[in-house]
């Protein structure tokens, strides 16, 4: 990883921990809080594509495990490892890498805004809800014991947030991309 | 950014890290092992009287524990409802145990200690050549570095956004956040590499790659 790499993925953690910083807001049709913190993640992959993403997504879970409070809310510590939802955590990764992944293989400088934005949004959608939900949900129904399905209802409540957040990941990945291209990666 | 740290002259305290984060790995795994609420207890019982033993304090405690105690008790009360009250029960136990003993270990690691450990577990993955060990510290350094820098951004762009009477939107904030961050990659870059901090082989590794 050239420095300007290394670089570019703790400036973009330093973002995702700042986004968690931002009280979550409510949307009137859904009946949980948001927080732009998961959306970080998406836009991890959608603007710096698999491998720097992915970076940037493990050094905000590493600043958290050691002891500093990045992650929403405030929390941080060994101790959010010890929750319910360490699944989603840990699904962070793997969404980033997803996100960038799609990103960065199907998105061209060359094709129009509308496709690109479509593009952003399919990646946003595969790795920050497809692969998030799945490694979050097999987590809360393999430590709680209450089977796959029930753990897939319960976290339904969560799914429209996080589509909103794909929306507004792929709009901002467009913008970034027309202002500051970085896909593909320079070598 | 303050860390999690507290200051202590406990027996953890005085613990090397090592040990520390052993126990709470081995604490992971064989809270898992059994169903026993008995044994689940015991072990919530000495994981309380650890976390007690640090002298944090309760309410300092509360503010600490609370968000990750609430979503334990959420879900802890689901598998009782959905399933049976002694699934429930080990929930609750299993997971506040493992809270407070991570909690005690991030209470009595400094961030340095902490650092030093994980460049110290990267160094097999270094001689795989997947990581730099070193790169660890730095970029934590980095990301500490830049929180405060990208909150100052936030807070000039909706300054810019209320002189201007727009309304604050999430795409109109986080584009030029984004961007004006990343811009300043490459003189961050070449200032790390300019003193030579990743060391001169990488530098060369560098001039050969561009």
């Amino acid at each position: 990883m050239t420095t300007r790499d290394l670089v570019l993925a703790a400036l973009f953690a330093a973002i995702i921990v700042a986004l968690g910083l931002l009280p979550p807001i409510m949307l009137g049709f859904i009946p949980v809080p948001i927080t732009a913190q998961s959306m970080g993640v998406m836009l991890a992959g959608v603007i710096l594509g698999a491998r720097r993403g992915t970076v940037a997504v493990l050094l905000v879970l590493l600043l958290a495990a050691i002891g500093l409070p990045v992650l929403s809310g405030g929390r941080g510590g060994l101790a959010v490892f010890a929750a319910p939802t360490t699944g989603y955590l840990i699904g962070w990764v793997f969404a980033a890498f997803t996100t960038g992944l799609i990103a960065q293989r199907f998105v061209k400088p060359s094709q129009t805004s509308l496709i690109q934005t479509l593009g952003f949004f399919a990646a946003a959608v595969a790795g920050g809800v497809v692969v998030l939900y799945a490694f979050g949900i097999t987590y809360l129904a393999f430590i709680t014991g209450i089977g796959m399905s029930k753990a897939f209802l319960g976290s339904m409540a969560f799914i429209p947030g996080d589509l909103v957040k794909a929306v507004v990941a792929a709009l901002a990945g467009r913008a970034v991309m027309a202002g500051y291209p970085l896909l593909p990666a320079r070598a | 950014m303050n860390s999690l740290y507290v200051e202590g002259d406990s027996f953890f305290h005085r613990l090397p890290p090592r040990p520390k984060l052993v126990l709470l790995l081995l604490a992971s795994l064989a809270l898992f092992l059994t169903r026993s609420p008995l044994l689940l207890g015991l072990a919530a019982g000495a994981a309380a009287l650890l976390y007690g033993s640090l002298g944090i304090g309760w309410r300092q405690s509360w503010i600490r524990l609370r968000p990750i105690l609430l979503t334990i008790m959420i879900v802890a009360l689901a598998t009782l409802i959905l399933n049976s009250v002694e699934d429930g029960v080990t929930v609750l136990l299993r997971l506040t145990t493992l809270m407070m003993v991570a909690a005690a270990v991030t209470a009595t690691v400094p961030i340095g200690a902490f650092i030093d450990e994980v460049t110290h577990a990267a160094w097999p993955l270094e001689r795989l050549g997947l990581v730099r060990a070193a790169d660890i510290g730095l970029s934590v350094g980095l990301v500490i570095r830049f929180v405060p820098e990208v909150v100052s951004r936030y807070q000039q762009l909706r300054q810019a956004h209320q002189a201007r009477g727009l309304k604050v939107r999430a795409t109109t904030m986080i584009v030029p956040l984004i961007i004006q961050t990343l811009k300043s990659a490459d003189e961050v870059a070449a200032a790390i590499d300019a003193r030579g901090i990743r060391g001169q082989r990488q530098a060369r590794n560098l001039e050969d790659s561009r």
